[in-house]
């Protein structure tokens, strides 16, 4: 039997904030950072630099 | 490689990679004045430097060679035997 639910849930949205231009890294630094824009700078650390 | 031509190499490498990173930002901000003018810029510069190396030390691409009975591409070290 199919029953209505009683809670409606609100379906997912996605948000991405829309990037900005605002300054960039020298091209050599750039390239050993793997991005030019600090903003996206997000290093993965391993499991043990992070409990370091 | 000498060390220096190895340095003109490695800035030959980051001024592309900062080319092709506003490439990408544009794709997206299309119209963002900024970034096409670095974009333009980073060009520019990367277009001097590539013409100072391959003047000096041979071509970067195949179509790098213009002239010349011999084919000058294979001259240059391969890509695994520079020490970086």
């Amino acid at each position: 039997m199919n029953e209505i639910p009683q809670v409606i849930l609100r379906l997912g949205q996605a948000y991405v904030p829309f990037q900005v231009y605002v300054n960039r890294w020298e091209p050599m630094k750039a390239l050993m950072m793997g991005t030019i824009f600090p903003e996206l700078y997000r290093p993965y650390y391993s499991e043990e630099h992070r409990r370091g | 490689m000498l060390r220096e031509q190895l340095e003109l190499l490695n800035n030959i490498k980051a001024v592309e990679f900062t080319a092709l990173e506003l490439n990408l930002y544009l794709d997206t901000h299309p119209t963002d004045q900024r970034a096409i003018m670095d974009y333009n810029a980073s060009v520019q510069e990367w277009e001097r430097l590539r013409a100072i190396y391959v003047e000096k030390y041979g071509p970067l691409l195949p179509t790098d060679i213009v002239e010349g009975s011999s084919w000058r591409w294979i001259e240059g070290p391969w890509p695994w035997e520079i020490d970086y």
